[in-house]
């Protein structure tokens, strides 16, 4: 029992973990309809600028964090500046392309600049872990937890309530009739890319506290990608729930499920759960009813 | 459809249906396969194995440029289902000892089965979400390949691969296997563009550009996507048994989600909607790969603290600026602008 509760715990905050990662999709995707296929590379990059501040130039953490949320902003800015100006009103094609041409360009770049060396990220979070009765879960993943919980339901409330948000959910159903209602199609873009680099460097600081950092940390962004379509990829709120089920899920199956048959079933939840919600209800849970079928 | 310049023309149907139309294609074509024949005699066998190569790629990106270019579904898996071919060609070639001509078709076979299985998700979904539903296909060949038994296609050892074998000839040197390539490449390239032309390419063309159009003028889109899909990964399983006689050699971390990357890269480079321009796009992606890897030594000195990874970074880089820069700057590829270029030779010296 205590067994299965620890499973549990800790599923459900790996959840949400993937949950906050899987926000950045939502976010890019809310404001700008690009799915965002270098999700997992903008989190390394999050996560290298943290480490090149914090361990390499050794600033203090509370000094480090906003900068490196700050430089991360940047980066989002300059890609969005560099690729996704130009490709306004392009095909869903050319679009998906190319995010997934940055991320073989930022994979390089981060091999180029960095290196393949596995490096120690720096402590973030205070490692000991939280103890409730039976229940064992990591301090940092408790943290996370919450930031993402905060940042889904504000961002929620953002998209849905504010004039600004509800702007961009415009621009995100389609380019033109967002311009040709007053709306900034640019700005919406810009907004979009800069918060979900933010985002994805806060999900890099809460995944890699503690732990190694190389470039084979983006496969995150591979396991948050089921969360994103379970959701829907226009719900902020659902991304939780997606998270949490995603989550628990894989933590079953790798507990009960490995043992038993011997070969890695685990990595292959992620990928089951993805062909399932597109076979079975594309939308996602919350998503809008818009893909069209034949 | 093809163009050719004004005065130009066809005064037979038997002329007008002809794939080579003038005699200066014929004259061309003939230069290409005496040059083609005559690199491996000159160039020697480095050469020949990239032309090897090429020619693999070559009939893989085909497939890919049917169901893409031509029918307009995602397919961004093109990597694994080389690799169902390749490991369905190694495995009944070593159990009994087939000759080529027929595991190769074989594997083709065995490849658009599981492609179908994809193409019936794109009856269901369109766009992004398809191309998600074919990435999960890198995912479950790959599982597929390590657990299924060791006996069938070798588990996590990968596979032997006897060599390729017709009525007592073997095909096992540089020279053999080049034209072995060759000569299937020649075959499965003359085909695609009989497809391309033919009643189902024409089927593939209307259902990419508007599929509820292509509905209501009577064609039957739901098969037209799963025909697509089936040819496309037809061509990678036939791609993928040449791979497997090529290297000898096949295990699943040869076909990756990166190599299919690749191809869909030389698609984008060459010209979506073109045969040719598949092809171009082959040639080009492929000699800039042979250019990076025999400059590794000198970018090493670049970047020393990096050693050997040098060369994997810096693939990673030009493929990564490749794709981007085309889509942003000329989105119809190398073919389009070859067009252009033989145009305006056309009315030269008059601008337009």
């Amino acid at each position: 029992m205590a067994d299965l509760l620890n499973q549990l715990a800790n599923g459900t905050l790996l959840g949400l973990l993937y949950a906050l990662i899987a926000l950045g999709f939502a976010v890019v995707y809310r404001a700008s309809k690009v799915f965002n296929m270098a999700q997992g590379e903008f989190v390394v990059l999050g996560g290298f600028i943290v480490w090149w501040l914090a361990a390499d130039l050794e600033l203090p953490l509370l000094a480090a964090v906003p900068l490196a949320l700050i430089g991360a902003g940047i980066v989002g800015l300059a890609i969005e500046r560099i690729f996704f100006a130009r490709m306004v009103g392009e095909s869903s094609f050319s679009m998906v392309m190319v995010t997934i041409a940055l991320l073989i360009l930022i994979r390089g770049v981060i091999l180029v600049v960095w290196g393949p060396e596995i490096r120690p990220f720096p402590i973030v979070f205070p490692l000991q872990p939280l103890v409730m009765g039976d229940v064992l879960v990591p301090r940092s993943l408790v943290y996370g937890g919450a930031i993402s919980i905060v940042t889904c339901l504000g961002l929620s409330w953002f998209f849905s309530r504010t004039r600004l948000g509800l702007a961009l959910t415009a621009v995100s159903q389609d380019h033109q009739v967002a311009l040709s209602l007053g709306i900034s199609v640019r700005r919406a873009m810009i907004f979009a890319w800069v918060l979900g680099s933010i985002i994805s460097a806060v999900g890099a600081i809460i995944y890699l506290s503690g732990k190694s950092l190389n470039f084979l940390a983006s496969d995150i962004g591979f396991a948050a990608l089921p969360v994103a379509l379970l959701a829907g990829l226009e719900s902020v709120a659902g991304l939780l729930i997606g998270g949490v089920l995603v989550g628990i899920a894989q933590a079953l199956a790798q507990h009960y499920l490995d043992p038993a048959i011997g070969a890695n079933v685990a990595s292959l939840v992620p990928s089951l759960f993805i062909l399932l919600v597109l076979f079975i209800r594309p939308t996602g849970l919350f998503g809008w009813k818009t893909i069209e079928r034949v | 459809m093809r163009q050719l310049p004004s005065g130009v023309f066809a005064s037979s149907y038997r002329q007008d249906a002809a794939l080579v139309r003038t005699r200066k294609q014929w004259l061309a074509l003939g230069i290409l396969l005496f040059a083609l024949a005559l690199v491996p005699l000159l160039l020697g066998a480095r050469y020949a194995n990239i032309g090897s190569n090429m020619f693999i790629l070559a009939v893989a990106v085909t497939g890919l440029q049917l169901t893409l270019g031509y029918a307009g579904q995602v397919n961004l898996a093109q990597a694994a289902f080389m690799g169902v071919g390749a490991f369905t060609a190694a495995s009944i070639a070593g159990h009994w000892n087939l000759s080529f001509i027929l595991t190769i078709p074989a594997a083709g076979i065995a490849a658009a089965l599981f492609g179908l299985l994809f193409g019936l998700a794109a009856v269901r979904i369109k766009g992004f979400y398809m191309a998600l539903t074919t990435i999960t296909a890198q995912f479950v060949f790959h599982f597929a390949v390590i657990n299924l038994p060791a006996s069938w296609f070798g588990a996590a050892n990968g596979l032997k691969v006897p060599p390729a074998h017709l009525f007592g000839q073997t095909f096992k040197d540089d020279v053999g296997l080049y034209c072995l390539n060759g000569v299937v490449a020649a075959v499965m390239i003359a085909l695609a563009l009989g497809i391309a032309r033919s009643r189902f390419g024409r089927a593939f063309v209307a259902v990419r550009d508007d599929d509820v159009a292509a509905g209501m003028m009577g064609i039957n889109v739901v098969q037209t996507k799963a025909l697509a899909f089936m040819v496309g990964t037809f061509y990678a399983g036939v791609g993928g048994a040449l791979w497997a006689y090529y290297i000898r050699f096949v295990g699943a971390e040869q076909f990756t989600l990166f190599n299919s990357i690749w191809m869909i890269a030389m698609l984008i480079v060459g010209g979506m909607g073109s045969v040719v321009g598949g092809l171009f796009g082959v040639v080009v992606i492929v000699g800039l790969q042979e250019l990076v890897t025999s400059l590794g030594p000198q970018l090493a000195e670049l970047a020393p603290d990096l050693g050997g990874q040098i060369v994997f970074a810096s693939m990673n880089v030009l493929l990564g600026l490749l794709i981007a820069l085309f889509l942003i700057l000329e989105p119809k590829g190398l073919m389009h602008r070859w067009q252009l270029i033989k145009f305006s030779l056309r009315i030269w010296p008059f601008p337009h």
